[in-house]
């Protein structure tokens, strides 16, 4: 690891506003080299919106978070890139370029069989990640990476959490409903269940009566949600 | 006033506003009188604002009337806010359309109160297709117009915002309205203290956030080295970087190109500011929906009520049932394509 005074030079010297290739929500990705190898920084940029401290607490917080989550990750065989350095003061992380297409993108020209594989394949890989005690903590179709082989990455681990408890896995499965139903409205049948017969499938091997609580608290969640009837509640 | 223009006369009444909006089926507004329920102490008593709404409510149709300067004769449509909102006090504001409807022999439609919001700030700031952040007393909803409905990308879990900031300023012995109050004592503090900030995907959660900002003023402490403007400080600075990191979040997953601020807690000017900055950041034009029809008011749900009635025409009166507790996703928005 080099230092962070050190890396910090070769970074202002890499990053050149030219080089952006995506605008997020709360970091922006650049091109860039580190040692010769292609690579994106991941820069989570200071918001001036919001106070400095508390500014400085969220970025620095995801950060590390986020690195840390990917390189645990990495351990249980799921695709997500691999993280080469980082530098706290600033918020980078460097991480290995991902070629390929966002999910969101992508979903509107694929067939039907083609959908159903790839969200069977995202419920297995969400519930590798459960049955570790990792909750991904925004699972979107803007944070899904398809490559040309169809291999599957994950990315944004920015809101990524520990976690051994239900209720916080069915959260994780429910913001991924929200995301379909909302931005995929037609697909969201197709999806939503192939994700859950990928989910089941995985998670089983592991504990059959905890995977079916996850599944039956997401509705349980559903319902606590703000105008439910009360005699919907569960 | 008459010159062949068609009238609909929009009641509000989901909670303390009982608001009347008069408006020519174009959407000029004619007329907009608001009598809101003020509490003497406490929050808002579901049975004390309907026995204020039933006693003020002819008084303020008739003012309505007086300021478009049209009698009740020439009104043509009657909209009135069937959801969501406080059981008792929606209640009264269908008896009262229901009631004028019939006597009137005028068609009549019931109107979300959610959609009417984003529905008057289209036609006020002229906007398209925003990316919505509607803030108020009883709702905190980020939403977009996708697949055919008003979709609900964010909400908050637990307490409203205003509702939030309300509960806060009582606590802190502050009189109903409490927003604008803290507005303005966190204007006067620079002092941070770190609060809960709860950021679940694209949801907020502002319940952790209260419990926490209550017990900075039940310590010791309080008063010694820090005092209210300092606590009303940090939890604005708090809440609102929530709403605006997950109203980015939504802007830069939905790609909208304008974003539009609406509710009673749009009149901030922090949080406006705050909202400014991510739109421009995503090069997003923004508006904040004029303070007047920001608020609770009766010409947003007149106007969403031409426009309902346009798409699908009157209802019959077995059709205006109340739904406190509709959710605006579940709503078909016939006007929009």
């Amino acid at each position: 690891m080099l230092c962070h005074g050190g890396l910090r030079i070769r970074m202002h010297s890499t990053i050149k506003k030219e080089m952006i290739i995506r605008k997020g929500a709360e970091a922006n990705l650049y091109y860039g080299r580190w040692f010769d190898k292609k690579v994106i920084f991941k820069y989570r940029i200071p918001k001036i919106y919001r106070i400095e401290e508390l500014d400085k607490r969220i970025r620095n917080t995801r950060t590390l978070n986020e690195a840390r989550a990917l390189i645990k990750v990495k351990n249980y065989g799921l695709n997500v890139p691999q993280v080469y350095d980082i530098d706290t003061t600033n918020s980078i992380i460097v991480m290995k370029f991902i070629k390929g297409e966002k999910l969101k993108n992508k979903l509107n020209n694929l067939e039907d069989t083609n959908k159903t594989e790839i969200f069977k394949n995202i419920g297995s890989d969400i519930a590798t990640l459960h049955m570790n005690g990792h909750i991904h903590g925004d699972i979107t179709t803007s944070n899904i990476i398809i490559t040309k082989n169809q291999k599957i990455f994950f990315i944004d681990f920015g809101l990524h959490d520990y976690s051994d408890s239900i209720e916080d896995k069915s959260v994780d499965i429910h913001l991924l409903k929200r995301v379909l139903i909302s931005t995929h409205g037609k697909d969201y049948n197709t999806c939503y269940n192939a994700f859950l017969k990928g989910y089941k499938r995985e998670y089983t091997k592991y504990n059959a009566e905890e995977c079916q609580q996850i599944i039956n608290n997401i509705e349980v969640i559903e319902t606590r949600g703000r105008y439910v009837k009360k005699e919907e509640r569960l | 006033m008459k010159f062949n223009k068609k009238f609909c006369l929009g009641i509000e009444c989901t909670a303390h506003t009982f608001g009347v909006g008069i408006l020519d089926f174009e959407g000029n507004v004619y007329s907009l009188i608001n009598d809101i329920f003020i509490p003497k102490e406490g929050g808002l008593h579901p049975v004390l604002i309907k026995e204020q709404h039933l006693t003020n409510f002819i008084s303020t149709i008739t003012k309505a009337l007086s300021q478009a300067n049209c009698s009740i004769r020439d009104i043509d449509l009657i909209a009135f806010s069937d959801s969501p909102g406080l059981a008792p006090v929606l209640r009264v504001g269908a008896l009262i359309a229901r009631m004028l409807s019939q006597k009137l022999k005028i068609p009549i439609v019931g109107v979300n109160h959610c959609i009417a919001h984003i529905e008057i700030g289209r036609l006020m700031c002229k906007i398209e297709d925003p990316l919505t952040l509607y803030v108020s007393g009883g709702n905190t909803i980020v939403s977009a117009f996708e697949s055919s409905k008003y979709q609900i990308f964010g909400e908050t879990l637990d307490l409203p915002i205003g509702n939030m900031l309300d509960a806060f300023a009582r606590d802190a012995g502050l009189t109903h309205p409490g927003g604008p109050k803290i507005e303005k004592l966190a204007q006067e503090s620079k002092k941070y203290f770190p609060l809960p900030y709860v950021v679940k995907g694209m949801d907020l959660s502002f319940s952790g956030l209260y419990t926490a900002s209550k017990r900075l003023l039940e310590s010791d402490q309080y008063g010694k080295i820090y005092n209210l403007t300092d606590v009303a400080y940090s939890v604005q600075e708090t809440c609102f970087a929530m709403l605006t990191e997950v109203t980015e979040r939504a802007l830069a997953h939905t790609e909208k190109e304008e974003v539009l601020l609406t509710g009673g807690v749009a009149a901030n000017k922090r949080l406006q500011s705050m909202i400014q900055y991510i739109s421009h950041e995503h090069n997003a034009r923004f508006e904040v929906v004029p303070l007047k029809y920001a608020g609770d008011n009766g010409a947003m749900i007149g106007w969403t009520g031409i426009l309902r009635y346009k798409a699908e025409g009157g209802k019959n009166i077995s059709e205006t049932l109340i739904k406190p507790k509709e959710r605006m996703d579940q709503i078909a928005v016939p006007w929009r394509t």
